[in-house]
């Protein structure tokens, strides 16, 4: 009884719900609009809502999450650009469903199926967080210590053209949460007598800086690009569809919430494998696949909204985002004093039903706000670039100078959105970097208090990685996600 | 994971500017504490830095096995790294960062957008101007009035 009340909060409280619905809502639209992405809404949100009350700043970031997700496969079918890595599966075959003049149709079949793969991926969350909670209880310093480096190599890993360049982005991204003092002996590091570097880097900062301003200066290169304009018509899809799509949709969906809930993975890579696990598996379609497919719409759009819920999973109970947004919501639980993972969902159950509740409350504000309002929606996504791009730099200057009102931290955005711009045009991605601002110093401290627990041996340290059953595990993790990325290795693949 | 089958033009010397960055990131890092202990503050950024340095290797060697593509030399460097638009909006955002303390926030976001729309939209000043007023006033309300953000003031204008 105890549960529902914490679940059912955001959905009593008329403001809370409001805030659900706005953020929602905003989601769509955010995640729609090509140059903007969730990432970057909610890394501006968080230096903005930080003085409120928790439940209130995330109940505005998780909306703009369920609804970003879903809304970059509006403008995958009605524009062919996927307006968020997660949708560009979705264009394959939502793009010539729109070319045939089912648009809306395409539109409506994806809203009731994203919204499916939401709720299932909630359900999942719901289910697996306690019990993954329970026993990563267990966990001790070395075993956090293993899960950062994990969670970060396995998001350089899977996020860029090799894992070296991966690795390069999450230990620069560590080095930069490393400025400041050194929390456990006040040393100075890397401060060069500034007395702003002394505080530190707040990663909010960096990530702004990274994803907000590097996206608009990458974005420039596309910003004379004019979108195609569709006819949309009728947007309810018809209940025939519904139930025969509905074993992939169920399917798709328990695919996306395993992926989403590896730490670093995300909706892209689970809409991009379940389109393919549609394309195998399916028979017998009546239009084939990158032709206008309803599979290959359905398959994708569910996983990667089932992958929200799986996102965080392993962010609640191990406090190792499951992708970047979810990077970002650790970010703002940090800043509101809670700490994500095990004691988490002990320590504060009532915020973890919360979020389940949330997120299902989102899920549901996504149908309605999915299947309405598509006229106004195709006029807001012909917004062009050339005002958008330079939009993006203003929040992110209000953003940035919003976390401790210091006008130095806009300089640093610019900065970090310029070095951002470089790496990405070499094939470099800001996700580690990010991870690795944000996890370092937990890598750090906990190394630490490993290391004075093996009383400052190497030999002792090593052997307690090997002789804890859980270390075991982590540590075969870490060493065979090292050795796949070996040449010998890769060419056995 | 796709690797480009051709390195893009300044690649190598981009690889090569990250291995000196990382060396010079872990001589700071040496410099922090050295090699006295296991514990202390120096050893998380030596162990990040050495990370950087061997991955930076790897990048450099990787870029110069693949072969050249097309458009190397500097000029294709230009072109593929610093476009004329792009060097001029960064510019412009430059200008913008050192002009909010002096003017505030207000003004130098709405010449930031008026200038930038101008020059990328092409749609003339009046559409600029227009759609710079509505913008600066939808942000102003969204901030100042709703979330209460403390927007930078200027020393000319609070």
């Amino acid at each position: 009884m105890e549960v529902l009340g914490y679940f059912a909060t955001s959905w009593m409280d008329p403001y809370l719900l409001v805030l659900t619905a706005l953020g929602t809502f905003a989601g769509i639209y955010v995640g729609a609009i090509p140059g903007l992405s969730v990432t970057m809404a909610a890394s501006i949100l968080i230096s903005f809502t930080f003085k409120w009350e928790v439940t209130e700043a995330l109940a505005v970031i998780a909306g703009v999450y369920v609804g970003g997700v879903y809304g970059g496969a509006r403008t995958a079918i009605l524009l062919n650009i996927p307006g968020a890595p997660s949708a560009i599966a979705t264009a394959l075959d939502g793009y010539p469903l729109a070319q045939k003049g089912l648009a809306g149709e395409a539109i409506g079949l994806s809203t009731v199926m994203s919204v499916l793969g939401g709720l299932i991926g909630v359900l999942a969350l719901a289910l697996a967080a306690p019990v993954i909670a329970e026993f990563a209880i267990r966990f001790t310093s070395r075993d956090y210590m293993l899960l950062g480096i994990i969670g970060i190599l396995l998001v350089g890993t899977l996020s860029g053209e090799s894992f070296a360049r991966g690795a390069f982005a999450g230990a620069l991204g560590v080095m930069i949460g490393m400025i400041g003092l050194d929390p456990m002996t006040a040393e100075t590091r890397f401060t060069y007598g500034s007395i702003n570097l002394m505080g530190g880097v707040p990663f909010v900062v960096a990530m702004i800086g990274f994803f907000g301003v590097a996206e608009a200066l990458v974005q420039l290169e596309h910003v004379a690009a004019t979108p195609v304009k569709q006819k949309v018509t009728r947007i309810v899809p018809a209940w025939a569809d519904v139930r025969r799509y509905l074993g992939l949709g169920l399917k798709s969906s328990g695919l996306g919430t395993l992926i989403g809930a590896l730490p670093g993975t995300g909706g892209d890579i689970a809409a991009l494998l379940a389109y393919d696990q549609a394309k195998r598996s399916t028979k017998n379609s009546e239009v084939p696949f990158g032709e206008g497919a309803k599979e290959g719409l359905i398959a994708p759009e569910t996983a990667n909204n089932a992958a929200v819920g799986g996102a965080f999973v392993p962010m609640l109970t191990l406090g190792i985002p499951g992708d970047a947004v979810t990077a970002i919501i650790i970010g703002a639980l940090y800043i509101h004093g809670l700490k994500p993972g095990p004691l988490l969902l002990t320590d504060t159950p009532h915020l973890f039903w919360f979020i389940v509740g949330n997120l299902t409350l989102a899920n549901l504000f996504l149908l309605v706000f999915g299947l309405t309002g598509i006229r106004i929606f195709t006029k807001v996504v012909e917004c062009p670039r050339a005002v958008l791009i330079p939009l993006i730099v203003i929040l992110s200057a209000v953003g940035a100078y919003a976390i401790q009102n210091n006008p130095v931290h806009i300089t640093w955005a610019l900065g970090f959105g310029v070095v951002g711009y470089f790496l990405k045009r070499y094939g470099f991605q800001v996700g580690p970097i990010i991870l690795g601002v944000i996890l370092g110093p937990m890598i750090d401290s906990n190394y630490r208090r490993a290391m004075i627990g093996a009383q400052e041996s190497v030999g002792g340290f090593l052997f307690d990685l090997v002789s804890n059953p859980i270390s075991l595990v982590l540590t075969c993790a870490l060493v065979f996600m090292l050795l796949s990325q070996l040449p010998f290795w890769r060419r056995r693949g | 994971m796709k690797t480009p089958d051709t390195v893009r033009p300044g690649e190598r010397a981009f690889a090569l500017l990250l291995v000196l960055f990382a060396g010079y990131a872990f001589r700071e890092a040496y410099g922090i504490s050295g090699f006295s202990g296991l514990t202390t503050g120096g050893v998380m950024p030596m162990l990040a830095s050495g990370v950087m340095v061997v991955t930076a290797l790897v990048i450099l060697a990787d870029t110069l096995r693949a072969p050249s593509g097309d458009g190397g030399g500097v000029r294709g460097v230009v072109a593929y790294l610093f476009p004329l638009r792009v060097v001029l909006f960064t510019a412009l955002v430059g200008v913008y960062v050192a002009a909010i303390p002096w003017v505030g926030f207000l003004p130098a976001s709405a010449g930031l957008l008026f200038v930038a729309i101008w020059a990328l939209w092409r749609r003339g000043p009046v559409w600029a101007a227009g759609v710079s007023a509505l913008s600066i006033g939808v942000i102003y309300v969204l901030f100042r009035v709703v979330f209460q953000v403390v927007l930078p003031a200027g020393s000319l204008w609070q």
